[in-house]
């Protein structure tokens, strides 16, 4: 066994069992509810989610930010359980005709547990008797330790980052290694070549489908649908029939060499279309996404990844990789024993 | 033809099952049984690719035989 099967494996392994065992940061989950009006008292019903506030009760506060830097602290606090409170904000004058407010819950247990635009404040006079303080960042910071980003919406799915993204990133890697040997075909018309580069095209198939399937599980739990008219989606959908038919190329010719050189010619066209489907298209100016890192930021950047993901993510490509190869290298000897066989006959 | 449609088939009944499976279910805990769904999913396909290399390896042994 070489060592690189083994790895494969055991980066796979580590990958399902961090995936799935380290928790996430503590977050906000639900705010009730989510309109309210300045100049207003407002009660404000939050739900946690991994949080501690029975626990934290002690150094609890919350803040509704109004613009940059300004902000109104939660005047009462009513704490139902670790992951329910009550919060009551005098909420003062706004500047625009609408604001909507970050929440920040701190304690010290969980540090801050924040969501981004929670309530849309609309715009009730002028005037106003309630005073806007400074939000004290200092205070506010996230938990340490190695968790995983809350993001609402996403919550516990972020995981699906391991598999559904690692998925697509593996077959690209598989794919240049049997365009590879497409190409090493094509110049030494050794057929040992065409099996290598079938066998990784092949799998690559495999795990573009399985990038489709997991994919489209993903967005029913977060988009609420199974199938959308992201460009991405239609893209990916488009590059895979074009590798399917390379699949059913090489079905339908008998001729070895003959198979061999079109569908290594194939590959090249193929790989060639996927290029601009899935790196440009995507990313051009005015296309909108429900993906991350549309419209020219890279995923793999910004906010989108955050360092304990890529702890586990990364693995999981190199694992899905290696484990791609393995199968990979199986079909090879397969296809190599058909072709001795062949001129035996 | 038999091939592709069983392959289709292998994807999409987990799918139906899901879709057929308590919404509640897979939304709770943070929803993190839809990421158990998708995991099921990858296992599937990667067992059904599998067990066609081992389907072209049977084919080659009972060439051999005759």
């Amino acid at each position: 066994m070489s060592w690189w099967k083994l790895l494969g494996v055991l980066l796979l392994t580590y990958v399902i069992i961090a995936g799935f065992t380290v928790p996430l940061k503590p977050g906000i989950a639900l705010v009730s509810p989510q309109s309210t009006a300045s100049n207003s008292t407002l009660k404000l019903s939050i739900e946690g989610y991994n949080t501690h506030f029975e626990s934290g009760k002690q150094s609890l506060e919350a803040w509704l930010r109004l613009d940059s830097i300004h902000g109104v602290q939660a005047s009462t606090i009513t704490v139902k359980n670790e992951n329910l409170i009550e919060a009551t904000f005098a909420v003062g004058s706004i500047e625009n005709e609408f604001a909507d407010a970050t929440l920040y819950v701190n304690n010290n247990i969980d540090k801050t547990a924040f969501l981004p635009s929670a309530i849309r404040i609309t715009k009730n006079g002028d005037e106003s008797n309630f005073s806007k303080q400074l939000i004290p960042f200092d205070r506010l910071s996230s938990k340490p330790g190695f968790l995983f980003p809350y993001r609402e919406i996403l919550n516990e799915t972020i995981r699906n980052t391991f598999f559904h993204v690692a998925l697509w990133m593996a077959m690209f890697a598989l794919l240049i290694v049997g365009l590879y040997n497409g190409f090493q075909y094509l110049r030494t018309k050794d057929i040992i070549y065409d099996s290598r580069a079938s066998s990784f095209n092949m799998i690559a198939i495999v795990y573009g489908l399985l990038g489709l399937a997991t994919g489209s599980i993903w967005a029913r739990y977060t988009w609420g649908t199974w199938w959308t008219t992201d460009i991405k989606l239609n893209m990916a959908a488009i590059s895979m029939l074009i590798y399917v038919a390379y699949a059913i190329l090489r079905a339908s010719v008998d001729d070895i060499d003959k198979r061999a050189r079109l569908s290594a010619l194939y590959s090249l066209f193929a790989f060639a279309a996927m290029i601009p489907l899935l790196f440009v298209f995507p990313r051009m100016a005015n296309v909108i996404s429900l993906h991350p890192g549309n419209g020219g930021n890279p995923a793999l950047g910004g906010e989108d990844m955050d360092n304990t993901l890529r702890m586990v993510f990364y693995p999981a490509v190199i694992g899905l990789f290696l484990f791609g190869r393995w199968i990979a290298t199986i079909r090879t000897r397969i296809e190599t024993l058909f072709y001795k066989k062949s001129q035996l006959e | 033809m038999k091939k592709s449609f069983l392959l289709i088939l292998t994807l999409i009944i987990p799918i139906l099952l899901m879709a057929q499976a308590s919404q509640d279910f897979l939304r709770s805990t943070g929803k993190i049984y839809s990421v158990v769904a998708a995991l099921v999913i990858m296992f599937l396909g990667i067992v059904f690719y599998v067990w066609r290399l081992d389907k072209k390896v049977k084919q080659m042994e009972d060439d051999w035989d005759d």
